[in-house]
């Protein structure tokens, strides 16, 4: 059907063109066809890209378990850490993960609630980027330790020792508690959202087993009014139990270091210094996984100029509190006239590991800049480019506060220089290839932007709007 | 007793019940406690009979047999003493006093033995030489009894045989040169204190004496002895009194560190250094100068320090003798007298001393002023030359000493035992000359350490019969007709004597673990005696000293204290009118000849040092990986020797690479080594430490599949045995790694040592309390008792339940005294099971050391920009300002904060406080996250990254892949388990992989003399431990007595009182961290009229560069300092109202 006819035919309640705003879905795309576009990415065969990607990303994952289970065998002295830089790549692989994971509960739960319609196109697959990317980071805590088979310890389990509890002033029980706890919210979070676009493919899909499982985990969905009071109900709570999350979990990660007396991490300015910089690298990472996949399925209706541009902007802002919290680091170790931390900042960006530093410098104050000029921002590539090194950026600033920060402190005799080893790298790389393999499956098996949402932010779903209400009968 | 069978009930005790019921034995009682399970209500399980029970039970026993087979308990023996041995309660430490016999002096010691193994050395404190302090040596010998590498079997011609055919073998050889009076006998030895091996060699020369004796030492200490007994005229040993010198000058000695008995000189030396007021009220230290041409312990303790080559100090010394003379010796200058030849000849050789590369150079001025001192302090100053040095300097020194009047006050002198022994190089000769019958080698290793042109291994080979008594299966005893194992000095009976002429005993503390000999047992089968036991041979040497009356009492005496006064060797006074002046003459005038053809060093002449090892001593701890992991005390390297050399000469050959290798030649002999820069060394002089690189080393020594380190003494020769000019140097292209384990050298400008010259102490007594961050921060605001305000109240003070009222125990580190000589560091690794973890683990940090001893050098500020401090390590080597640098150490181990912030952040509660101040570990509860050590402001928490005490050192990485597929388990050889085992600790865990462990005050000491202070106390309940019974295991050991420890709450024990000094500091106190253990701050004592004075210590004028300076006082502060804040007032006010109550 002609869309474009039924919108010429009726003019009255129209804004004059100037001042309409640019159209979350492009073309007036009916809902019919975006079902039909999104399912259509799970209904068609596997493209054989999908199989090249899938293969080479399960066989980089292989390293997690082989050099996870070279370190436990053997000791933790496998990776590169002496004394005085006892925590190296682990932590910073697992801080730069959770940091990516920031961006899908902060697009699904803060924007909802601030009513930002455009977050629909690109929710569903930032939330599981999020899951993916705890996924990935909950490995490190983890594997860090060096007694691996007593780590349950950190929980507050019941036991004869004692028993004995977990030391409840020690950042790191923070850490378990809300990695943990974020994790499971984004987790259900993402899961409900689901729910209707599951039963969408339930009712479309051809063969036995995905009506079972899509049945399964549609969990008896039909639609009804009630079921979408319920859901929304629903919905809006877990986005106001998670938007604290948001906020509190980077902030309890930034406690590992804020809490120390570390020079360089013992800083009040770390919690929201934290969250910004992992919504910049959140929003860095949905670029980056966004952009391809936008032109690989054909999805540049519904995930639009208009999105990118918003999220570069976002990405501008954080990226720039994140600049003015580097310099204001600066200006505190001068300003409080502790020499120790003053030799700290100065060492970080002069000292041996000064090319750490200035890494992260250009791919984090430097590159958000090019998002003042519109012209940048619509262009796809640079976009995407600049968005691998907001990644880079923010995997560098990781590694700037925790190995430059402990290599020199307050003893010069214990100073000492940490080089990763191959097990470092390796392992870090793994989960790269994890993240790739839980991904890919995600796109393959499960709709990567959220269907119902987005037809209830087109015209169509707009009683008011002429296309919309029961008029159209579109579904 | 009689026991009537008949009548049981009359023995029975009284009659006690469960109930009134049992009493009355009612019916319903008695049923009660007939059913099988009195305690439950319920009867059996319907449907469960007794019957069904008992198949259920027995086909689950059955299963659980069939399954679980391999589960029983271990078997074990219980087997008891058949009689128990006098004085032992198993689990109960015992101490005996023996003695480590080193060359010809030997060192009083106290080993505990543990259930019947010795497991830790300390010093025997009864013994008036280092007042129970011990050198690093001694500690770690108890390793070298464990070795699994050591000499096990009797061999011959390399075939295993036995002690019969080994015995025999002995008689014969007696037997044949006994009846040709000991002609083509030649014996190979060590020098020896032992009086035991000096009767024995008499008895052998009587009956034998044709028989030759060659007594060689790798690293010569006799050359002071020789020197004095030259000029003297009489064979004298002189004993060195460094606490009763008020001036002590160095020529090239390191009587600190790698001189033989550096711990009884630490001990006198720091005795004298000790700050103490003299008459005139003000503050008075000895005060040390040092010429030499490394960077010694010594050098890096003296107040002025000169650098030149060592064979410049000759010159040194002579242009001192000419200015002493000036001063002192015109009254000798008479008709005939051989003294103003004598002036000629020194002047002469004093004009090679080099000028120092100031802009001034002050190099006349340093030696005119530093003798004008000594002067000065005539009869309480002391000059000692170095083992290196040539005999004319010795007797230089000689002279220099009686013409100050310092002989039988500061140096004293017992008689020394005169051997007519040949060289060396003697023997080679009669080798070559196939004279040599027998030839008997005791112990010593010389096919490795024997000067290299004389290929001692094809000599050797030359004797008709070779046999070789050996701790080791070395390169010795490749190619000998009998090698005989040797017992280690804690396996066998003997005795000692000290440098300073004790009587020591040998006694052992277990049975040889494998079968051998001593020396003594040795060459006493040779000499065809009966007593062949050491233990008879001891007693017989000791009963021809003291007689027969009350043999047995004194014997036992002696044994139980180590020592005996009476046979202490009677100094021997000297008629300084005896000085044979023309003697001293003549032979100057032959050294300077000879010297003559030392050419000043440059970098196409170098000069080669070839010097004692600090951990390998002349190689015979090559295989002892407590020492090889012992940092050296300067360049904190370990498991490897390098080629010392100073900035410029790096910079002059080419700009050499730290760790880069070099081809040394001397002499057309080569040698390949990496190299090292060392600051504060002379220019063009190569340091080359003797002992490593052993060509056929042992487990440890081999890490793996190469000889640790490289063998200096293959580019040694007989003319080149401590220095010569002459190396040439080609670059390799090609690095080597060395693991150093202190990257950075600089402190920094920071204040963790403290330091101030004697004046600046006069002035500000508690200087060091002002270098604190509070001191020098504006507006910080204080409680009514002076203390800075604190947001979080003190743990103890907000829940004082938790805090003993008995015992608060503390450490105080007196960093005056300390010269950074690491006993401590060795003492704390056999006391608290610290495991080695090998080369490529130190190279990455990863040390265990609890205690470790931080070494920082000081340059004038001036030479430094402010960039300098953030440069990569690797090029602090190029900078400047290490050319003269001062130097610091600083032992840092656990500060056991009161606010610990390791605490705090452990998430499973692993490291925590206890009552009496300790922050404690429980290993068992660690699960290693390391947050404990990242939050450690001193970095002094060790972790166990792989399983060191049961992985071999070369495969601690190794993965499950080689592990169980390839090359089956990793695990230590069992051998070697079974050995270094028996060295640990019984009263302290071992830990495994994945822990953090760090200093615990030795916690098994504490909990110990608590204990026995309880059994003590009974009901009297005075369980508090008197001070001075728990000494820490780096307190016990540490010579200078830098160390207390004790408990806080007892205002008069040593810690506490140390800790009321002016100079008691907490390293980065600002962090309110309440650390346990303070330092006492450093202080210098130059002399301001020198050319290298400085008006503070250099490391004091880099911090006051950064913070200002630290003794100015209150008013002081605020009239004239731009710098001028605020916060220094205010704290100073609030010290001043302790003081004296006015603000």
């Amino acid at each position: 059907m002609d869309s474009n006819s039924v919108s010429s035919s009726v003019k009255i309640a129209a804004p004059p063109k100037e001042l309409e705003r640019e159209p979350l879905v492009l073309n007036n795309r009916p809902p019919s066809w975006i079902t039909n576009q999104v399912v259509g990415i799970i209904e068609g065969n596997t493209p054989r890209w999908w199989w090249v990607t899938f293969i080479f990303s399960a066989l980089v994952t292989l390293l997690v378990p082989i050099y996870v289970g070279y370190l436990i065998s053997t000791g933790v002295g496998v990776w590169g850490l002496n004394s005085p830089i006892a925590w190296g790549w682990a932590i910073v692989n697992f801080v730069f993960w959770i940091g990516i994971g920031h961006a899908g509960t902060l697009i699904s739960a803060v924007l909802f609630l601030l009513r930002q319609k455009w977050r629909t196109s690109i929710n569903r697959a930032a939330e599981a980027m999020t899951i993916f990317a705890v996924m990935c980071a909950g490995i490190f805590p983890g594997i860090h330790v060096g007694r691996i088979w007593y780590a349950w310890w950190l929980f507050p389990l019941p036991n004869s020792n004692g028993p004995i509890w977990p030391q409840f002033r020690s950042p790191l029980l923070w850490d378990v508690f809300a990695v943990s706890t974020y994790f499971t919210v984004s987790f259900l979070f993402w899961y409900m959202g689901l729910i209707p676009d599951l039963a969408t493919i339930r009712d479309r899909c051809k063969s036995f087993f995905s009506k079972f499982f899509y049945g399964l985990f549609s969990l008896g969905w039909t639609g009804s009014n009630r079921h979408w009071r319920n859901y929304e109900k629903a919905y809006l709570l877990l986005a106001g139990l998670s938007t604290p999350l948001v906020l509190s979990v980077h902030s309890i990660v930034s406690f590992d270091f804020a809490v120390s007396q570390v020079p360089g991490w013992h800083t009040t300015i770390f919690p929201p210094y934290f969250v910004a910089g992992a919504i910049f690298s959140g929003f860095g990472m949905v670029l980056t996984l966004m952009i391809p996949l936008r032109s690989i399925f054909n999805l540049h209706d519904l995930l639009t100029k208009r999105h990118i541009d918003l999220m570069c902007k976002v990405v501008l802002a954080t990226g720039t509190i994140v600049g003015y919290a580097y310099g204001m680091e600066f200006f505190i170790a001068w300003y409080g006239g502790n020499p120790y931390e003053a030799y700290c900042f100065q060492n970080r960006a002069f000292g041996p590991y000064w090319w750490a530093y200035w890494i992260m410098i250009s791919c984090n104050v430097i590159t958000p800049q090019f998002f003042w000029v519109k012209k940048f921002r619509n262009n796809v590539i640079l976009v995407w480019i600049l968005s691998i090194f907001v990644n880079i950026g923010m995997w560098f600033e990781r590694f700037v506060i925790v190995v430059s920060s402990l290599h020199r402190d307050y003893i010069p005799a214990n100073w000492s220089y940490y080089s990763p080893t191959k097990v470092d790298v390796l392992t870090f790389v793994g989960t790269f290839g994890l993240f790739m393999v839980l991904f890919l499956l995600f796109i393959r098996f499960l709709p990567l932007i959220a269907i119902s949402e987005v037809k209830g932010v087109t015209n169509y779903a707009d009683p008011h709007h002429p296309q919309g209400g029961a008029k159209g009968g579109h579904h | 007793m009689k026991n009537d069978a008949t009548s049981p009930k009359e023995l029975r005790g009284p009659d006690y019940w469960r109930s009134l019921d049992h009493l009355t034995a009612s019916p319903k009682f008695q049923q009660w406690a007939e059913r099988e399970f009195p305690e439950t209500v319920l009867g059996a399980p319907d449907g469960k009979s007794r019957r069904d029970f008992m198949k259920i039970m027995g086909a689950s026993f059955l299963l659980g047999g069939m399954g679980l087979t391999g589960c029983r308990r271990p078997e074990e023996a219980l087997v008891p003493f058949s009689k128990m041995p006098h004085h032992y309660t198993h689990g109960v430490a015992q101490y005996f006093a023996t003695s480590m016999p080193v060359r010809n002096s030997a060192i009083p010691l106290l080993v505990k033995s543990s259930d019947g193994r010795p497991t830790k050395v300390e010093g025997n404190p009864d013994v008036g030489e280092c007042g129970g302090g011990t050198d690093s040596f001694a500690q770690a010998s108890l390793l070298n009894l464990y070795d699994p590498d050591r000499s096990r079997y009797f061999l011959k011609s390399g075939k295993k045989s036995n002690l019969g055919d080994a015995e025999k073998n002995l008689a014969e050889i007696s037997n044949k040169h006994k009846s040709d009076s000991g002609r083509g006998l030649h014996f190979l030895v060590q020098s020896t204190s032992s009086p035991s091996r000096i009767r024995l060699e008499k008895l052998i020369k009587k009956s034998m004496p044709e028989a030759k004796w060659c007594v060689y030492d790798p690293i010569d200490f006799e050359g002071a002895s020789r020197g004095y007994s030259e000029v003297f005229g009489r064979s004298i040993r002189p004993i060195y009194h460094f606490d009763k010198a008020k001036v002590i000058f160095s020529l090239d000695c390191d009587f600190l560190g790698t001189e033989q008995d550096s711990s009884a000189h630490i001990y006198g030396y720091t005795k004298g250094r000790k700050v103490t007021d003299g008459d005139d009220g003000l503050a008075t230290t000895n005060r040390l100068y040092s010429v030499e041409s490394m960077m010694s312990l010594t050098g890096s303790n003296a107040d002025h320090r000169f650098r030149v080559t060592s064979n410049q100090v000759f010159g040194v010394a002579a242009a001192m003798m000419d200015k002493c003379f000036e001063a002192l010796g015109s009254s000798d200058e008479d008709a005939g007298s051989p003294i103003p030849a004598l002036r000629t000849s020194l002047r002469d050789k004093s004009k090679e001393i080099p000028e120092h590369r100031s802009k001034t150079g002050w190099s006349a001025k340093w030696i005119e002023e530093s003798v004008q001192d000594l002067i000065a302090h005539k009869g309480n100053c002391l000059i000692v030359a170095g083992q290196r040095q040539p005999d004319a300097v010795h007797q230089l020194v000689a002279a220099m000493n009686t013409l100050l009047g310092n002989v039988d006050k500061t140096i004293s002198f017992i008689d020394r035992e005169q051997h007519d022994a040949i060289t060396i190089e003697e023997l080679k000769l009669a080798c070559d000359a196939e004279e040599v019958e027998t030839l008997v080698i005791l112990d010593g290793n010389p096919v490795y350490d024997a000067p290299a042109d004389l290929d001692w291994k094809t000599a050797q080979r030359k004797a008709k019969h070779v046999i070789r008594l050996g701790y080791y299966e070395d390169e010795t005893s490749q190619d000998v007709d009998w090698h005989l194992p040797m017992t280690h000095y804690l396996e066998s009976w003997g005795d000692n004597r000290s440098s300073k002429g004790f009587w020591l005993p040998v006694q052992p503390l277990i049975a040889p673990l494998f079968k051998g000999f001593s020396e003594i047992e040795l060459l006493s089968r040779l000499a065809g005696q009966t007593d062949t036991k050491g233990y008879e041979i001891a007693r017989s040497t000791l009963r021809a000293i003291i007689g027969d009356s009350d043999f047995e009492a004194q014997w036992k005496q002696c044994l139980h204290d180590g020592h005996h006064e009476s046979l202490k060797t009677q100094i021997v006074s000297l008629n300084v009118q005896a000085f044979d002046w023309s003697k001293l003459t003549l032979q100057i005038g032959e050294a300077i000849t000879e010297e003559a053809q030392f050419t000043q060093a440059s970098k196409d002449v170098l000069e080669v040092v070839f010097h004692r090892d600090a951990s390998m001593d002349d190689g015979r701890f090559h295989n002892n990986g407590w020492m090889q992991e012992c940092p050296d005390p300067i360049t904190k390297i370990t498991w490897d020797n390098a080629i010392l050399m100073s900035r410029r000469t790096a910079v002059e050959l080419g700009d050499l690479k730290n760790e880069e290798l070099i081809e040394v030649n001397l002499e057309g002999r080569k040698l390949t080594g990496p190299v090292w820069i060392q600051p504060g060394y002379a220019d063009f002089s190569l340091g080359m430490a003797l002992g490593y690189g052993r060509p056929s080393p042992g487990r440890v020594g081999s890490l793996g599949d190469r000889s640790v380190g490289y063998n200096a003494y293959s580019l040694r020769g007989t003319t080149s045995k401590n220095f010569t000019v002459g190396g040439t140097v080609k670059r390799l292209n090609k690095t080597f790694p060395l693991a150093c384990t202190q990257d950075h050298w600089s402190m920094e400008g920071r204040a963790i040592v403290r330091e101030a010259n004697l004046e600046n102490y006069e002035t500000k007594r508690d200087f060091a309390q002002n270098m604190d961050l509070e001191a020098h921060s504006a507006h910080i605001p204080h409680d009514a008792d002076g203390q800075p305000k604190q947001i979080y109240k003190h743990p103890y003070t907000a829940s004082p339940e938790t805090k003993s009222e008995i015992h608060q125990w503390g450490m105080a580190i007196d960093l005056n005294t300390c010269v950074g000589c690491t006993a401590c560091v060795v003492a704390c690794q056999s006391e608290n099971n610290i495991p080695i973890v090998g080369k490529d683990e130190v190279a990455n940090s990863r040390e265990m050391h609890w205690v470790r001893i931080d070494r920082y050098y000081s340059g004038e500020p001036a030479k430094r920009s402010q960039s300098d401090n953030l440069v990569h390590d690797d090029q602090q080597a190029y900078e400047e300002w290490i050319d003269d640098v001062q130097v610091v150490h600083m032992p840092m181990s656990c500060q056991h904060c009161e606010s610990a912030p390791c605490e705090s952040v452990c998430p499973v509660n692993a490291t925590v406080h206890d009552h009496e101040g300790l922050n404690v570990m429980a290993y068992n509860r660690c699960v290693g996250t390391r947050y404990c050590s990242n939050n450690c402001a001193y970095k002094v928490r060790r972790f166990n990254y792989f399983d060191y005490n049961k992985r071999p050192l070369d495969k601690l990485d190794r993965g499950p892949w080689k592990t169980f597929v390839t090359e089956g388990f990793a695990d230590r050889p069992q051998d070697e388990v079974n050995l270094v085992e028996m060295a640990k600790n019984p009263d302290v865990t071992v830990r495994m992989r994945g822990v953090m462990e760090k200093c615990t005050y030795c916690t098994q000491k504490i909990e110990a003399a608590k204990i026995a202070q309880k059994i003590k106390a009974r009901d009297s309940g005075d369980i508090e431990v008197p001070d001075g019974t728990i000494k820490a295991a780096c307190q016990e050991a540490c010579p200078a007595d830098s160390v207390s420890f004790g408990n806080l709450l007892d205002p008069n024990s040593k810690v506490s009182i140390a800790k009321r000094s002016p100079r008691n500091y907490s390293v980065l106190g600002f962090l309110d961290t309440k650390p346990r253990t303070t330092y006492l701050a450093k202080l210098r004592n130059p002399n301001e009229k020198m050319p290298d004075y400085f008006k503070m210590p250099l490391s004091t004028l880099e911090y006051k560069r950064e913070m200002g300076s630290p003794f100015e006082s209150h008013e002081h502060h605020t009239h004239e300092d731009s710098h001028g804040d605020h916060g220094h007032n205010e704290t100073h006010a609030s010290e001043d109202s302790g003081k004296g109550g006015q603000h």
